[in-house]
């Protein structure tokens, strides 16, 4: 154990000798994280507005309202049309989505109890899933606060619960039990707008309640749980932490299998050889080196997003869990990487051009999730997604511990089979 | 120093990089305590019998020993061994120092001991001033000195120099000669290869002459000579005639010249170890 710690020492001496290998091991990634998480943050001044066409074949009150909101949203960037030219724009590409307020919107809105409910039609890119995930976010916002006008309208909710009790008494196919329930419950909706205070919920701030006063806010409050449980990114550091733990691996995997071939073209692999150590030993002493640099970069590079980014993982075991095998894995790969050319330039190029086209394929330079779905399925088959995805699910995506094992026991797979053939080659080629 | 018990022996040794025969049916024994010269133009197999003397190769056929019958493929047995290799075996973002006490490490030593050994080697070499500087700001008869440090730090019985002085200037080959006596002195076997006669001539006790993978000699440098260098030859000079002639007793056939006729001057030009390769391969040793 001496001897590979000897080893092991040695190669971490070399490393903070080498400024380029340095960089390339620490700071490149923090440099890379920052720089894309405070870019997708908008933090920098700014992440552009999405560009949507938007069309009314309402034309009520409640829609114009509608259209009115989405003009004021910071996130839109609104121009209205008719419905083939806006399908033709986005059809072109001139815009990213279009919304149409269909016929009917206002009359789903003053009949909240009955029929369907309001509805939105959106054209968008299938590629675009990011972009359509967001504008979908920002229409049901919005939508949203068109119903919680009518909550807050006294008069309007009374008018809503007639009408709907109206509406149960003349529905022939509803059944005589359900009918005297949903009867009892819009009379005492109504009994109860009529004996509330007149102040009350009127003209209020959501969410204040001067006086201690009920207020009329059910769904404000729903909204705010309903984005705390869902399962996603708290901040853009969230999706680039993941990343630039990808570019330690890489830049780990490449300075190491660089340093094993130099030990053979400089002769001190020789050396090592005549010394009483074997070469299970050798490559221990390497791969040990490896690893403990890669955990402490890792864990430096957490200690800074934590501090400067507030990035808190979901789970520190599964964190833990996807550091370890990840780093065994890239271990595992630094070790097929050294055989792959005789010189360091050679297996320099091989293994950088080797790690980056599979860092392009799994994730490591743009996430999985703005990337078309051809390209999705085509990042199976490199484990730089599988790092990704696994301290993703560690760090935002919320993983169970069963939902942990499969890309760490890939991972963890793909550094047995990459070392044990990295370690034969290495072996025969000693000889 | 020298005794008759073996330090090295290779017996009935083949070994061939595919249709190559790098070594061929090579028998030899190192005493304890001498220094060997293995002699030999590039090529003749030298370097191959070093790495299949520390266990670097394995023989395709034949037995390697060190010491008392240990295999050098065995780990433990290469204890017994330091080798300075030909190409610069150093780490040269680190300090000489550090070089030594990884190298020392590896070999198991520890705490004070193995500052002790890697004080002495850098005295030894003559680097103690320069220790703590980073190998690539040395210069090469440095780094050639601190190559010969690294192989003997744990205090090794048994030490292989593979030309370990190519490339380095008149200076710096000198402290190395002065270092080879020295490290004789103590007791250290030495085997040191070279293709330079004259070095061989002046350092070993015994010489093997290689050629293409096969001993073709053996013996101290003055029995080659004997055996395989032929003649000496005199050189006459009278008025503006030269003469060569051979000769076995260059005194007396002078003396018998000089009673003969008038002799202005004349030099005696002995046989030595390129004449014995010349001799024996009908090849000069750095065709």
């Amino acid at each position: 154990m001496n001897t590979i710690l000897a080893l092991a020492g040695k190669d971490l001496r070399l490393l903070l000798r080498d400024r380029i290998g340095f960089f390339f091991v620490f700071f490149f990634p923090l440099a890379y994280a920052v720089f894309f998480g405070t870019l997708f943050s908008g933090e920098s001044g700014g992440m552009s507005a999405m560009n949507i066409v938007v069309v009314d074949e309402d034309q009520t009150e409640a829609s114009r309202a509608f259209l009115g909101k989405l003009a004021e949203a910071e996130e839109l960037s609104v121009t209205r049309g008719k419905r083939p030219e806006a399908e033709d724009q986005v059809r072109r590409g001139e815009k990213v989505a279009y919304v149409v307020v269909p016929a009917g919107f206002g009359a789903a809105r003053d009949r909240m109890f009955q029929g369907e409910g309001l509805c939105l039609e959106v054209g968008v890119d299938p590629t675009r899933k990011a972009e359509a995930g967001m504008l979908q976010g920002v229409l049901t916002q919005h939508a949203f606060e068109v119903l919680q006008h009518l909550f807050q309208d006294r008069g309007a909710m009374q008018d809503q619960a007639r009408k709907a009790i109206q509406a149960v008494r003349t529905d022939a196919e509803m059944d005589a039990a359900t009918r005297a329930g949903l009867a009892r419950f819009f009379a005492a909706l109504d009994r109860l707008m009529t004996d509330l205070p007149e102040e009350a919920g009127a003209g209020k701030e959501p969410g204040k309640t001067p006086g201690g006063g009920w207020s009329w806010q059910p769904v404000r409050v729903e909204i705010h749980d309903v984005a705390r449980e869902r399962r996603g990114p708290k901040s853009s550091f969230d999706i680039t932490l993941p990343q630039a733990f990808v570019w330690v691996f890489i830049g780990c995997a490449a300075a190491f299998a660089i340093s094993l071939v130099t030990e053979r073209t400089r002769g001190t692999l020789l050396r090592l050889r005549c010394a009483p150590v074997g070469l299970t030993q050798i490559l221990c002493g390497k791969a040990l080196a490896c690893f403990v640099t890669i955990l402490a970069a890792l864990v430096l590079l957490y200690i800074i997003f934590s501090i400067a980014f507030e990035v808190r993982p979901d789970s520190y075991p599964h964190l833990a869990l996807a550091i370890v095998a990840s780093t065994l894995a890239f271990v595992g790969i630094m070790m097929l990487i050294s055989v792959m050319g005789k010189t360091e330039a050679s297996v320099g190029g091989i293994g950088w051009a080797f790690l980056l086209i599979m860092a392009m394929a799994g994730g490591g330079m743009l996430p999985l999730m703005f990337m078309p779905s051809w390209m999705q399925t085509v990042s199976h088959f490199s484990f730089v997604k599988w790092t990704v995805l696994a301290m993703e699910g560690a760090v935002w995506r919320n993983f169970s511990t069963a939902e942990m094992m499969l890309p760490c026991g890939i991972l963890l797979g793909i550094g047995a089979v990459s070392f044990f053939l990295g370690a034969r080659v290495f072996r025969i080629t000693a000889r | 120093m020298k005794s008759d018990a073996f330090m090295l022996s290779l017996s009935h040794v083949h070994k061939s990089f595919h249709a190559l025969k790098a070594v061929e049916d090579l028998t030899l024994e190192i005493r304890e305590g001498e220094v060997f010269g293995l002699l030999g133009p590039n090529g003749a197999g030298k370097t191959t019998t070093v790495n299949l003397s520390v266990g670097l190769l394995t023989p395709d056929r034949g037995d390697v020993r060190i010491g008392e019958g240990g295999s050098p493929l065995e780990p433990a047995c290469r204890s017994l061994l330091g080798v300075a290799p030909q190409a610069l075996a150093l780490y040269e973002d680190l300090t000489g120092r550090e070089n030594l006490a990884f190298f020392a490490r590896l070999q198991g030593l520890t705490g004070a001991k193995l500052r002790d050994r890697v004080d002495r080697a850098l005295d030894f070499v003559d680097l103690a001033g320069r220790a703590r500087e980073r190998v690539k700001r040395y210069s090469g008869g440095m780094k050639r000195r601190l190559n010969l440090a690294c192989a003997l730090v744990h205090d090794p019985p048994l030490l292989l120099l593979d030309e370990p002085t190519a490339g380095v200037d008149p200076q710096s080959r000198n402290a190395l000669f002065e270092n080879i006596r020295a490290l004789q002195a103590r007791g250290c076997t030495i085997i040191y290869t070279t293709h330079y006669m004259e070095e061989a001539q002046r350092l070993c006790d015994r010489v093997g002459i290689l050629d293409r993978g096969r001993l073709l000699a053996l013996d101290t440098v003055d029995g080659l000579i004997a055996a395989h260098g032929g003649r000496s030859v005199i050189v006459v000079h009278s008025g503006d005639r030269e003469r060569r002639l051979e000769s076995d007793d260059p005194l007396a056939d002078l003396i018998r010249i000089k009673e003969e006729e008038s002799l202005d001057s004349f030099r005696v030009i002995r046989p030595d170890l390129e004449q014995v390769f010349l001799n024996l391969t009908g090849r000069k040793l750095r065709d």
